[in-house]
């Protein structure tokens, strides 16, 4: 048994242990057990024959443990199965569910956002070249059109979207408004490799948003100076530039010559992939990402702001979209379990394929509990920056940070452990 | 039928039954658990009680597992500190940036409280004077502003010496002051702990960023040169290291009698335990004079403290230049970002963070968990982990302590799996920076810890190893090994490639 309990059901191990006709001393061990007791057992056989079924049943081909054990096993063996549910033991070897992920979620959502920075570029170029209320408000929705694909990104800014320093410059909060103001107020010549060599907290999303919309919401067309107008439709070229340069290190790789991150997760468990060793760590990045953004949503995004009272502390603020940013942050997550990015109409495996299949229940809860925290964060009233500090609302934000929290501690608590792996 | 089961009960044969389907059971289980955190106790516990169990690029940032629930409040306020990107005064949130500084967050150079790369924004070169140069006993630090910069940092101006030596002994009167005027009169610049003669107007390193309108003290570019050499087997290999190219504002460059010393962050994982291992435990470690006659001769750092203002044992920083996370963190806060704190505050004693936020955020560093080791069940591992201590990795790496008593009891008292020594050790003239630190010499540096360096470029994939991010695999950073690891490298290079690989899956197995 020795041979058994270390080699486990990890990694393929199992397997391999089985081609190679490892199990032959299992028989050995049982023989002389047989012979010590004087040829009494007249039952060792069928234990023996017990085992080799169960351990075969539960360890499938990719050496983890399977989702169900075949029904033949349930009828005759209820105990073995019940050790078997009792240590959780169902671990995930789907690597369909890991390629989805990367081609029909973080791809898609990633194009998705890069083809809507390029229209905010050319929606800003438009509004610098013609000044109007037209214009400008094309500008703004373009803003927060693009901002709906890169909130539903947040939980997979890893790998290459850090590395890049990508996340930092498309997305640093707060911005710098004292060198803004200052950059503004300059000589300075505004060139794209100015803007490129800027502070993270000097361009992006929110230096964007700023500009586009201003401080108090009744920013003109008329307000904006020329020197304004130069910088913005730098900044959109600049951001739309990083958008594209972020997408390719998934689907292509990096300048610097990183592999297509796409193919570190698919070849997750494959030998000399030392990213994610085995295919149970490259499905837990899957969910730790998911608690990272959720965690943040209900304890950062929402909290803050709501326990302060202080709407400088909300996300999107100058556009008054920080409700929307929640709102995608969620269905960002949703998506990854779904599989699937509905606006560029893929559908994959997605985590809820495993889960599914190994607990139905909870699986279940967790898409009610996805539910429950968008339509929590529905019955918040727009705009959050002003609706988070007034008292009448206070239960109704609180109970949209407790579904947001109680979806997250489900996810930990209940599907983390189900994949296995976490060590 | 009573007598028919009790004498089925009594048999042989069902007892067999019983002690099979036990082993089974107990086989299944911990086949189970060796995947599965719900029982971890089969599992070498890394960090002891404070493991986690997360293969991601979150491990290493995960809060320590035996948190109670206040402690995990005021983790996660720290976290906030952690996380925050500074930005110039007056702002309605994160105030205190600069003027000049190398980055505008903790996280943005410790990414996901892992390592950073060697790019503008996370390398960062500490610079100080050669202490025999006379302007090292003289000009501790110039006042900040640039126009006083290019004139100051020319000044040989005379006077005594002995401040910046390698001494057990506390600063003297003389030096103390001196070093009380240096805090006080620059500081938005980087402040020196007395650890190293500073650069007139740039302090103990060089802030390459800077707010807008003020200039940044030097700017740093990287390149890289690179050298090829060969295995036992014939099999070759190349390495590359970096060449800086400094310069000044109005561009003039760095004179050469600078030190320089370019480092990439380092992770942050397990540092509260580090923090609680007893001074006893790593001066028992410690064979300045090689009395065992194995090559290795791991030695203390003794480093300044700001609050007890005396010399205490450094265990913090690449060259162990800082006794405790306290003041690691306030020195970064100030020096790193130019946010002024209760340790280093600005002139008339005020400060962007309070004492509270700088606890908390030392709270955090103390207690990030250590994630467990992964690939247990990989023979390959196995046998990694075998060449690991075979060829006496393990005799600065230490595998495994024990922690001592600390205020806070979830890093108390607990066996882990750190792999340093938190010693000083010569690593040859290969990584030799040439810049010494309290007592640390040119040649040296302090044991890195390697728990969590599977997890590297699951974090970062473009992330390297060693000080200053030269290595770009784990084969690289051994073959840099030179000094008292020179051994250690040269059994590495003599080995099968079947060997070489089973020791690196065992390091992408911490």
């Amino acid at each position: 048994m020795k041979i058994l309990s270390r080699t486990g059901c990890g990694g393929g191990n199992l397997r391999e242990l089985w081609r190679l006709r490892l199990h032959a001393p299992l028989w050995g061990v049982v023989k002389r057990m047989k012979t010590k007791s004087g040829g009494t057992i007249n039952n060792s056989k069928l234990f023996v024959a017990l085992t080799a079924l169960l351990l075969a049943s539960v360890c499938n081909r990719d050496g983890g443990f399977a989702a169900t054990p075949p029904l033949s096993l349930r009828e005759h063996a209820p105990r073995a199965t019940s050790v078997v549910l009792a240590t959780n033991s169902a671990t995930f070897n789907n690597r369909q569910i890991l390629s989805d992920f990367a081609d029909k979620v973080v791809i898609p959502t990633f194009q998705t956002f890069t083809g809507k920075a390029s229209a905010l570029s050319t929606a800003i170029n438009a509004f610098t070249q013609h000044p109007n209320r037209q214009t400008l408000q094309a500008a703004r929705t373009a803003w927060v059109e693009a901002r709906s694909p890169w909130e539903q990104s947040e939980c997979f800014g890893f790998g290459p979207v850090k590395d890049g320093g990508f996340d930092g410059n498309l997305d640093t909060w707060p911005i710098d408004e004292n060198d803004i103001k200052q950059i503004l107020a300059s000589g300075d010549k505004l060139t794209s490799s100015y803007v490129e060599g800027l502070r993270e907290s000097d361009k992006g999303f929110h230096v964007i948003e700023y500009l586009l919309f201003g401080t108090s919401g009744s920013k003109q067309p008329s307000d904006f100076t020329s020197r304004e107008l130069e910088f913005l439709k730098l900044l959109g070229a600049n951001f739309a530039q990083t958008a594209g340069d972020m997408t390719d290190s998934w689907v292509k790789g990096t300048k610097d010559g990183n592999p297509a991150y796409r193919e570190v997760i698919a070849t997750a468990g494959v030998k000399d992939n030392t990213t994610y060793p085995t295919l149970r760590s490259a499905a837990q990045e899957m969910i730790g990402g998911m608690l990272d953004s959720l965690d943040e949503v209900a304890n950062s995004k929402i909290a803050k702001p709501f326990d302060k009272k202080d709407p400088n502390l909300a996300e999107s603020r100058f556009s008054f979209n920080t409700l929307n940013d929640l709102k995608s942050n969620i269905r960002g997550s949703q998506n990854v379990y779904l599989g699937h990015f509905q606006p560029a109409n893929t559908n994959g495996l997605g985590l809820t394929t495993f889960v599914a299949k190994v607990d139905p229940n909870l699986d279940a809860k967790v898409k009610q509990q996805f539910q429950a925290a968008l339509e929590a964060l529905n019955k918040i009233p727009a705009p959050f920056e002003k609706s988070a500090l007034v008292p009448q609302n206070a239960s109704t934000i609180k109970a949209a940070e407790d579904a947001v929290n109680t979806l997250h501690d489900t996810l930990d608590k209940e599907v983390k452990p189900l994949i296995g792996g976490a060590s | 039928m009573q007598s028919l089961l009790s004498k089925f009960f009594r048999a042989k044969s069902f007892r067999f039954i019983v002690v099979f389907f036990l082993t089974l059971v107990a086989a299944i289980a911990l086949s189970g658990s060796l995947s599965h955190a719900q029982l971890p106790q089969q599992i070498p516990q890394a960090g002891g009680e404070t493991t986690i169990f997360d293969r991601t690029s979150h491990g290493l940032q995960q809060p320590a597992a035996n948190l109670t629930a206040a402690e995990l409040t005021l983790h996660q306020d720290g976290d906030s500190t952690f996380e925050a990107v500074f930005v110039s005064a007056p702002a309605p949130v994160h105030a205190g940036l600069g003027a000049t500084f190398n980055n505008t967050s903790c996280t943005a150079c410790h990414i996901n409280d892992g390592r950073g790369l060697p790019v503008k924004g996370n390398l960062l070169v500490r610079v100080s004077m050669p202490v025999s140069h006379p302007i090292a006993a003289s000009q501790p630090v110039a006042a900040g502003g640039s126009n006083k910069y290019t004139s100051s940092i020319f000044e040989l101006a005379q006077g005594s010496r002995g401040c910046w030596g390698r001494s057990h002994r506390p600063l003297h009167q003389p030096c103390r002051s001196r070093l009380r005027r240096t805090l006080e009169s620059q500081p938005q610049a980087s402040v020196t702990l007395g650890n190293v003669p500073p650069v007139p107007g740039l302090g103990t390193q060089i802030q390459d960023q800077a707010l807008f309108g003020h200039q940044p003290k030097a700017t740093v570019e990287i390149s890289w040169q690179e050298t090829s050499g060969t295995y036992g087997d014939g099999t070759a290999y190349r390495l590359r290291s970096p060449r800086l190219k400094i310069t000044l504002p109005e561009g003039k460059p760095l004179p050469p009698q600078v030190l320089t010393s370019p480092r990439v962050p380092p992770p942050i994982t397990g540092r509260g335990l580090l923090e609680a291992i007893p001074e006893p435990t790593l001066l028992a470690l410690a064979d300045p004079q090689d009395k065992n006659q194995d090559g290795i001769s791991g030695r203390p750092n003794y480093v300044w403290d700001v609050q007890k203002k005396a010399k205490v044992l450094g265990r913090f920083g690449l060259k162990a230049n800082n006794p405790h996370l306290l003041q690691q963190n306030a020195t970064a806060f100030i020096n790193d970002m130019g946010v002024t704190n209760p340790l280093f505050p600005d002139k008339d004693g005020s400060s962007y963070i309070d004492i509270a936020t700088l606890k908390a955020v030392t709270f955090y560093t103390q207690t990030v968990g250590v994630p467990a080791r992964t690939l247990l069940d990989d023979p390959l591992v196995q046998h990694g982990e075998k060449l690991f201590s075979q060829a006496n990795c393990a005799a600065c790496h230490i595998s495994q302590l024990r922690t001592g008593d600390h205020p806070l009891k979830a890093v108390a008292y607990q066996s882990i799996h750190p792999y340093t020594d938190l010693l000083l050790h010569d690593m040859g003239p290969g990584l030799a920076d040439g810049r010494p630190d309290f007592e640390a010499s040119e040649t040296e540096w302090r044991t890195p810890p390697l728990w969590g360096l599977g997890l590297t470029k699951t974090i970062l994939p473009s992330a390297g190893y060693l000080h200053d991010g030269r290595a770009r695999t784990l084969e690289e950073a051994i073959l840099w090994h030179g000094g008292e690891a020179e051994s250690a490298k040269q059994a590495f290079r003599a080995w099968a490639k079947s060997d070489r690989e089973a020791l690196l899956r065992f390091l992408t197995s911490l």
